[in-house]
């Protein structure tokens, strides 16, 4: 349950929460939104790595989300069981681990991120993929640590 | 510190150094992302000064040198003046800095540093200074603020210095 003791409309409670500012949070849906429905990256990609986060921060209304693009593409509950031990896992691809490892220091330490670590995903992405593969890791992250501070997701 | 881009930028089109910038390789998120931090900064409950006090603590703790050096100028104009700015630093809770401004500090600190380990008496001041509303919105830009301040540096955007560069604030009327 939530600290700030007051709530507006919604299904969830994220939704209840968020709607207190009803024009900002349709606003964020309208930007979360794209990198689904758009495709601007690979969605399995998107997937673990928002999972991967939710894990990192014990995020558990996260850890618990799944988007159906995702699936659809192929993502399985097995491999998802499988992400902590994704660096032996040899279900994840040479494009998974890199934007996994890039995702972890992204959210511990984007100064420790080097020129390799970016080369590894640059690799496999285009400018335009990369740019909303960052864009994604910064609301993946600030909105996992939105909701476990607000008592939302944790 | 990456201060060379890691990915080239797409040809200058833009009216502003952010379009100007690799963001600008996805129009459409770029032009989403504006709309939420316009809405964010001008349309919202919180004052300016508050939130830009939020984001420039950011910027310290997660270490942007862009973000560090841009003041908006609403924040400014009601009153924010650099010798306020130079107080959002480690002996914070020390400073003449008003007692809103340090809690917001210290709420940003927890945001940044320790989600889950917000104490409750944190929080019950949080409700006796701000309204739900304000305090939702604070919270998203706080994940705006580290968001994107990480983007520029996992990309190289950061300038290696800059000076102190007063800059519109987003969607406020000219």
């Amino acid at each position: 349950m939530t600290w700030i003791g007051e709530t507006a409309a919604g299904t969830t409670l994220f939704d209840r929460v968020f709607n207190l500012r009803p024009n900002l949070y349709a606003d964020y849906q309208r930007f979360a939104s794209l990198f689904w429905s758009e495709r601007l990256v690979d969605p399995v990609l998107l997937e673990l790595c928002r999972l991967r986060i939710a894990q990192l921060l014990r995020c558990e209304a996260e850890r618990c989300l799944r988007h159906a693009p995702a699936r659809a593409a192929g993502l399985t509950e097995d491999k998802i069981a499988a992400l902590p031990r994704w660096p032996a896992d040899p279900q994840f691809s040479a494009l998974e681990r890199a934007g996994l490892a890039f995702a972890e220091k992204f959210v511990i330490d984007p100064h420790a991120i080097t020129d390799d670590d970016a080369a590894a995903v640059t690799v496999h992405l285009s400018p335009a993929a990369m740019v909303a593969f960052t864009e994604a890791l910064a609301l993946f992250e600030g909105f996992a640590r939105f909701q476990v501070l607000l008592g939302i997701g944790a | 510190m990456a201060t060379t881009p890691r990915i080239a930028r797409p040809q200058a089109s833009g009216k502003d150094a952010i379009a100007n910038s690799v963001l600008a390789h996805q129009p459409r998120l770029l032009e989403a992302f504006r709309r939420l931090y316009g809405t964010l900064w001008s349309h919202g409950v919180l004052d300016h000064a508050t939130k830009e006090v939020a984001r420039l603590r950011n910027a310290r703790v997660t270490g942007c040198n862009y973000c560090r050096n841009v003041r908006f100028a609403g924040a400014r104009e009601s009153g924010l003046s650099e010798d306020l700015v130079a107080l959002i630093d480690d002996g914070f809770e020390h400073s003449p800095l008003n007692d809103r401004y340090k809690l917001v500090i210290r709420y940003a600190d927890h945001f940044l540093r320790d989600p889950h380990g917000m104490s409750a008496d944190l929080g019950a001041a949080m409700r006796r200074q701000f309204s739900g509303a304000e305090i939702v919105e604070l919270t998203a830009g706080l994940a705006l603020f580290m968001g994107f301040s990480k983007i520029a540096v996992v990309l190289g955007l950061e300038p290696a210095s800059m000076p102190t560069t007063v800059v519109a604030t987003p969607d406020w009327p000219a």
